[in-house]
């Protein structure tokens, strides 16, 4: 019998929609009750679809089928945020920033914004979901190791030990291909065409996470929406080419670890340090990129001043103990694969001469092949970072997305293939995963302009 | 309308539009229209007529009809008969996942199946079944 796309796609959808609903109710956990429903929404995807991954690893060390495992999750999940709900101390740490200046726009301007965001999510979705999961990664990488945790039933050795299978890059963490495993295992079936819909998906909760994150944090609701509109018609990062791969949740996960992390130095709510910790853990599970977020968070937790502050040791310690954890478990288990794109004998004190022509080369390579070309865009962010105004919650954003986009333009000079090839191949599509960290950052630098010209910063107002 | 706040919104607003200006309406209304017309059909001729399988699709093909073809709980299998290519081990590896896959090695590892591309049959093995393009075998 033939079966079709709609079917299966409609069954995905009820997958990833009653995992958000199970995290829904868990994200209460994480969340004051300043959040709104948007913000508390996407953080319910991010809970349901990392309870969904972690199902599958829990079931193989449990011997049970991994569907049994994810209904068990759930169920304890749901019986947790029931829990949650009688008994959580309502109104604890006031959460909800209240700086900001009133709607720049009018509200036909905000259903323009809407229709905008609409057409964006419509745009990649169409784009997610015209063929099969395709690009290079997701079939070497991705897709292989999620089709082969499923097809195994189990999490075989050679994934991590054989050479012929070193394209796949054993270094690289489980959560995504994880993630598809589960899904299949859900579905009973492996779907590489309608799996896609999780990428869809992950563009509206990174939108519901941003939108909801700037209105707690007093960013006028047409500010925000513009914020979310050009983020989701950002087609750089929400391609056909990046549907499959880890760069889309990676950058879901870095603004959920960002606005975390900003929240608990500020102590806005009692509740940040433990969403900076689940969002640390989300991030070491997707990519490598994840363990360097974290050390440009940790970073910022200790700079200026920080180690005087408990607020600063508090999100260093919630930072840097699920990242230690999750790194030291992967190599428990997967042994000590190297990274192999990098040579990291070239930070050496013998080959220090070599190293910087590769850094040079590297900085070459990015101008000549993605800076340059997209200089007007990237104006018009300088434009909107000068416009804005300093706030500490801002500039810690943008500085940690600076941060990484520095990381991604140095460690080239380490390729074994060389900074070109490196560049090339990566460097444009790991910066645009930073893009939402950057809008948050944007979009509250902009939200003081009004409060600013009256001679005060709104954040200040919150404990900050 | 303080300048601030006049070039935030002309920049947002030329952003929008150069971000806009990527998605060409033809690109879309093609993409909208091969889901409509291909999404009726078997998920393995959605792949055979996508961008993974764009070089060489008569090699997807045999892929697919080996993988259908398969003996449970097969050890590995060898394919001979097409250049080791990135793109030809990546699909092959992903297509066939989870059995292990070599393309054009040296040897043959003890216990797997030799699937060969084109019409080569080599000496000591024996066909165990026929597929698309080319044939499956094991050890005579």
């Amino acid at each position: 019998m033939t079966e079709g796309l709609w079917s299966p796609l409609a069954e995905v959808a009820a997958v990833l929609l009653a995992s958000g609903a199970f995290g829904y109710g868990v994200a209460g956990a994480f969340l004051s009750v300043a959040a709104g429903r948007t913000e508390r929404a996407a953080w319910g995807l991010g809970v349901g679809l990392a309870l969904l991954a972690a199902s599958v690893p829990l079931a193989f060390a449990a011997g049970r089928p991994p569907r049994e495992m994810a209904v068990l999750l759930f169920a304890t999940a749901a019986a947790a945020a029931w829990i949650l709900h009688r008994y959580r101390r309502e109104g604890r740490g006031a959460g909800r920033d209240t700086g900001g200046v009133r709607a720049l726009l009018t509200p036909s301007s905000v259903l323009l914004l809407l229709l905008l965001i609409a057409f964006g999510v419509a745009v990649f979705a169409l784009r997610a979901l015209t063929e099969p999961m395709w690009s290079n990664d997701y079939l070497a990488i991705w897709g292989f190791k999620g089709k082969t945790l499923f097809g195994a039933g189990g999490v075989p050795g050679r994934l991590f030990t054989d050479p012929a299978l070193g394209f796949s890059h054993p270094e690289y963490p489980l959560g995504l291909p994880f993630l598809f495993a589960a899904l299949s295992f859900l579905l009973g079936r492996w779907d590489d065409h309608a799996m896609a819909l999780l990428f869809p998906f992950l563009q509206v909760a990174t939108l519901f996470a941003l939108f909801g994150w700037l209105r707690r944090r007093g960013v006028a609701r047409t500010v925000a929406l513009s914020a979310a509109a050009l983020l989701a018609n950002f087609s750089p990062l929400y391609s056909a080419f990046l549907t499959g791969m880890a760069d889309i949740p990676q950058a879901f996960v870095s603004l959920l670890f960002g606005t975390a992390l900003v929240d608990a130095l500020d102590q806005l709510d009692a509740f940040a340090v433990r969403r900076l910790a689940l969002a640390s853990a989300l991030a070491v599970s997707i990519k490598n990129e994840g363990a360097l977020l974290a050390a440009a968070g940790f970073l910022l937790c200790l700079v200026p001043r920080g180690w005087a502050r408990a607020a600063s040791r508090r999100a260093a310690a919630a930072v840097a103990a699920p990242t230690v954890l999750f790194l030291l478990a992967g190599r428990l288990w997967k042994g000590n694969p190297p990274l192999r794109d990098f040579d990291f004998g070239l930070l050496g004190p013998t080959l220090v001469l070599e190293l910087l022509p590769r850094v040079a080369e590297a900085i070459h390579v990015a101008f000549r092949e993605v800076i340059l070309p997209s200089w007007p865009g990237l104006l018009c962010v300088v434009v909107l970072l000068a416009a804005g105004r300093p706030t500490p919650a801002g500039d810690r954003l943008v500085l940690l997305a600076l941060l990484c986009a520095l990381a991604y333009l140095l460690a080239p000079a380490i390729a074994v293939l060389g900074p070109d090839w490196l560049i090339r191949t990566s460097f444009a599509r790991t910066v645009s995963a930073l893009a939402p960290l950057a809008a948050a950052g944007i979009a509250l630098r902009l939200r003081s302009l009004k409060a600013g010209a009256k001679g005060g910063d709104p954040e200040r107002t919150a404990g900050g | 309308m303080s300048l601030r706040r006049g070039l935030a919104g002309g920049a947002s607003g030329i952003l929008l539009l150069l971000l806009l200006w990527g998605d060409d309406p033809r690109e879309l209304a093609r993409r909208a229209r091969t889901l409509t017309r291909s999404a009726g059909t078997e998920l393995a001729v959605r792949r055979l007529h996508g961008s993974a399988t764009a070089r060489d699709r008569q090699f997807f093909a045999f892929l697919e009809s080996t993988r259908r073809r398969l003996p449970p709980a097969t050890a590995g299998v060898a394919i001979v008969g097409v250049a080791a290519s990135d793109a030809a081990v990546y699909l092959a590896t992903y297509q066939l996942a989870p059995t292990p896959v070599l393309l054009a090695p040296l040897r043959v590892p003890p216990g797997w199946l030799l699937a060969v591309y084109g019409s080569a049959r080599p000496e000591g093995w024996r066909v165990i079944a026929p597929v698309w393009g080319g044939a499956l075998l094991a050890p005579a």
